[in-house]
């Protein structure tokens, strides 16, 4: 059998991300964790919809897949359907998942889709240079916010455990031994796996946010219990401090095993030839 | 003096069974192989309420639903004046009506003197006596009609059986008592028409479908893998009719949370080397259209089917118009090329699909089924073999193009080529590892703002249309081609078109018609020599703005040919009459 080195994982192109940007550390993970797996390249595809972080999928030596604004999550969802066989990996920024595609999420979770979708999250707009996202906090500054973000924040942990999704972690792109981890068990979770990836914005947040993350971000008890709805809800709805780890789980019928469900009563039901279809057009 | 061709209408109030009598009728007229074609018309509550069929029955070969009732039933006045405009009352019609009905008859908008005949009946009241219940006042009065005129009254009787087998035999047994009351209430007590009395050659059984049925099944047939859509009137049947029979082959169906999600599933289960599709109407193909764009540049193989509905906005849900053929073809931002087609009947929705998806996965690129709900909802009867048959042209209907090994040694995804179109890798496939991309990319996939690759890039994908353009031709024409004056037009608007070239040509007028089913790209030559001998060209659409006329122009220049053209554009809802369209080749003709 082969092993998958990093190397692997890598494509032949360089990231155009800022230095210093959260996103390498969330890559350099995703690499580290698929050779953890060692997942076979050709059998994964990267997907992601637009903004700084959806950039990503170029530098994947999977299959990989750059989409459009909002839909990476549709996007996957078919990918994954239409050949469960693959491993499919969603990523995408705050603004993409939150705002233009927050629709989606609820759908994945509950079909639960077995797809990991990685959110780097850096609460502002990247790419369209520094305008406030879901997540920015209050009081913040942005181009779009001149005196100061008033909007309350969007909660991202207590809405995805509220969707019932399946894996519900958060990671903080400089831990990446950790964030490794966690990535490979989003993975081989079956099901809808979300993390929520702090991952700093040095340009439009400043070195800041990196202190700002790296005080409020604490690891979960050792002997903390995912399955715990009511310990995760806690959690998630104290908003001073941001847990990192698995916060939440449930295991429950995946898509996959809910289609094979389906296809089998169909089949029961007869399985005429394409030509015998014509008899249900007969008077 | 009998005849081989008749138009029925029935209309009435929720409760009174129109919908199943009109499916009785077409299904008894269909399995003595007869040509049916039947349109159904409803009032806007969701279920019940009042509503009405229109039916024409022929031993001949019908496009359209004819455009003068012969015959008329209404079960409540009541709602009649809802359908005056689905069911037109002119002259020398034939009335049949509940005698109990205490609706004023001078609110009934016909000439009393000017109809051939009214006949009164106690339709409630026989059907009562027979079944013990009013309820089966739909089939006394099938009962009713098919005495009086000859309709296929065994076949009939054996629908009925059909239907109602699964509610017992008791429930049968009643509902034969109730056509048998009909039919002896005429025998005993009524005079019959002569000239109205239906006559025909039994011949084998016909099927019966609809367009959004024939879609459904067509794509099935092609080999279709995975379906996502979202429900939109009037196109759901096609994800309904789908969802039930493609798992049974393995193939995959979503119900998607919004159209925007259901473009980009299809993309997303194509770019994985399956056969992907989505059908929707109205204010979702405008929500579809971001994703149409990504499936252009991402050069995937996708079929979207738009089933028209009048517009804009919610326009008009329920009712056909061909507003969308701008959208269709330009629709999206950016150069975007797609390929656009148009079936033109039930059997050619068919047709159309597995042509939709050769063309999609040859030449790897989003195709637009540009169906509507005139075609989409209406029924009719199909000879089963020629379904059969009609797919012999496109036996081939391969998968894409996959890469050969010597490809796979520096994968280019996106490599330049002649026809445009370079081999497609897929997960799965190893060394075919690549990225693609809706943001303009170089052979390998790889991102890239540099323009000159943008310009090669895209007249790369456009080189495609070439290729296209040899490949087909069209082949729907009508009439003579010699004629001078020809008529132009698309879709479902053939059918008033066909029949009115040969009524206009028993007047004396020769016309000539082509309704293209590949609409975008343009066969330009096709078009040329089709204008070679004609002076005037009617342009028929049903769309107020004249998109269609609009983008003919744009490819011809009709004045360089000497050719004058006559748009002739209206806003949708009710579909084409023959005689509107007579009208028009009458008019023109004498310019």
């Amino acid at each position: 059998m082969k092993t998958f080195t990093v190397k692997d994982y890598k494509s032949k192109i360089k990231p155009v991300w800022c230095p210093g940007c959260g996103d390498y550390g969330v890559l350099n993970s995703l690499y580290k964790a698929l050779e953890k797996l060692q997942l076979p390249p050709h059998k994964t595809a990267v997907m992601s919809g637009i903004g700084c972080s959806s950039r990503l999928p170029g530098y994947m030596g999977t299959y990989g897949f750059n989409g459009i604004h909002g839909r990476v999550l549709p996007l996957a969802s078919g990918a994954k359907m239409a050949n469960p066989e693959n491993t499919v990996i969603a990523v995408g920024g705050d603004g993409d998942g939150f705002s233009i595609g927050g629709g989606h999420i609820m759908h994945a979770a509950r079909k639960n889709i077995d797809i990991t979708y990685i959110v780097m999250d850096n609460s502002i707009y990247g790419l369209t240079k520094g305008q406030a996202s879901p997540t920015t906090q209050l009081e913040v500054k942005t181009k779009t916010t001149s005196y100061g973000n008033l909007i309350t924040s969007f909660n991202p942990i207590r809405t995805l455990i509220a969707y019932k999704a399946s894996f519900v972690a958060r990671i903080f792109s400089a831990n990446m031994k950790h964030s490794t981890d966690i990535i490979a068990e989003a993975i081989a979770h079956k099901g809808f796996s979300f993390i929520n990836a702090l991952s700093p914005c040095v340009t439009f947040r400043g070195k800041e946010q990196y202190d700002y993350f790296r005080n409020k971000s604490m690891m979960l008890p050792d002997d903390y219990d995912p399955t715990d709805e009511v310990r995760a809800f806690d959690y998630a709805n104290d908003e001073g401090t941001l847990e990192l780890g698995v916060i939440y789980k449930n295991i429950r019928p995946t898509y996959t095993d809910i289609i094979k469900e389906n296809e089998k009563r169909a089949k029961d039901a007869g399985v005429p030839s394409k030509l015998g279809l014509l008899h249900n057009f007969e008077v | 003096m009998s005849r081989n061709n008749i138009v029925i209408g029935i209309a009435g109030s929720g409760g009174d069974g129109i919908i199943t009598a009109g499916d009785l009728l077409m299904k008894s007229a269909s399995k003595d192989g007869l040509f049916v074609f039947m349109l159904k018309s409803y009032g806007p509550q969701i279920r019940g309420g009042e509503s009405s069929i229109k039916l024409r029955m022929s031993q001949n070969p019908v496009a359209t639903q004819g455009d003068k009732l012969d015959i008329l039933v209404v079960l409540n006045w009541k709602d009649f004046p809802r359908f005056k405009l689905e069911l037109l009352l002119e002259d020398d019609v034939v009335i049949i009506s509940d005698s109990a009905d205490k609706f004023p008859e001078e609110n009934i908008p016909i000439d009393k003197n000017k109809m051939k005949k009214w006949y009164k009946i106690p339709i409630a009241q026989i059907a009562k006596e027979a079944s013990g219940t009013t309820q089966s006042k739909n089939i006394v009065m099938l009962g009713i009609i098919s005495e009086l005129f000859n309709l296929p009254k065994e076949a009939l009787k054996e629908s009925i059986k059909k239907k109602f087998d699964r509610k017992g035999q008791k429930v049968v047994d009643s509902n034969i008592n109730a056509i048998n009351a009909g039919q002896n209430y005429v025998i005993n007590s009524l005079e019959k028409i002569d000239d109205l009395v239906f006559e025909y050659k039994k011949n084998d059984a016909r099927i019966v479908m609809d367009g959004n049925e024939a879609i459904a099944y067509g794509a099935v047939y092609a080999g279709l893998d995975y379906f996502a859509g979202y429900p939109i009137t009037p196109s759901s049947e096609i994800m309904q009719w789908i969802e039930k029979f493609l798992p049974k082959y393995g193939g995959t169906v979503m119900q998607m949370e919004d159209e925007l999600a259901s473009i980009n599933a299809i993309i997303g289960a194509s770019f994985v080397g399956k056969k992907s599709m989505t059908a929707t109407s109205g204010a979702g193909i405008s929500l579809m259209n971001e994703g149409i764009g990504l499936a252009s540049i991402t050069e995937l193989p996708t079929v979207i089917v738009n089933v028209q509905r009048g517009g804009p906005s919610t326009g008009l849900p329920t009712k056909t118009e061909q507003g969308d053929l701008m959208q269709a073809i330009w629709g999206s931002h950016g150069d975007s090329p797609r390929v656009v087609l148009a079936p033109a009947d039930v059997e050619d929705c068919f047709d159309t699909t597995i042509l939709a998806f050769y063309i999609a996965e040859k030449y790897q690129m989003p195709v637009i089924i540009l169906s509507d709900g005139f075609i989409g909802q209406r029924k009719e009867s199909i000879n089963p073999k020629k379904l059969k048959d009609v797919n012999a042209g496109f036996k081939k209907i391969n998968k894409r193009r996959t890469p050969t090994e010597e490809e796979l040694k520096d994968y280019k995804r996106f490599k330049y080529t002649e026809d445009g179109i370079s081999s497609i890798a897929y997960p799965g496939i190893e060394g075919g590892e690549h990225h693609t991309a809706g943001i303009e990319h170089d052979e390998y996939g790889f991102p890239t703002s540099d323009v000159d690759i943008h310009h090669d890039m895209t007249i790369k994908r456009y080189a495609k249309y070439d290729a296209i353009k040899k490949e087909f031709d069209f082949k729907r024409y009508y009439g003579d081609e010699d004629a001078e004056i020809g008529i132009i037009a698309w879709g479902s608007t053939k059918g008033a078109v066909k029949e009115a070239v040969k009524k206009a040509e028993k007047q004396g007028i020769k016309t000539h018609a082509i309704i293209p089913q590949i609409i975008y790209p343009f066969l330009t030559k096709s078009f040329k020599k089709f204008l070679q001998k004609k002076k005037k060209v009617i342009v028929v659409e049903m769309a107020y703005s004249g998109p269609f006329v609009r983008y003919l122009r744009g490819f011809v220049d009709f004045g360089k040919y000497g050719v004058d053209l006559y748009p002739y554009r209206i806003p949708g809802g009710a579909p084409f009459t023959v005689e509107e369209i007579l009208g028009e080749i009458i008019k023109v003709a004498k310019k």
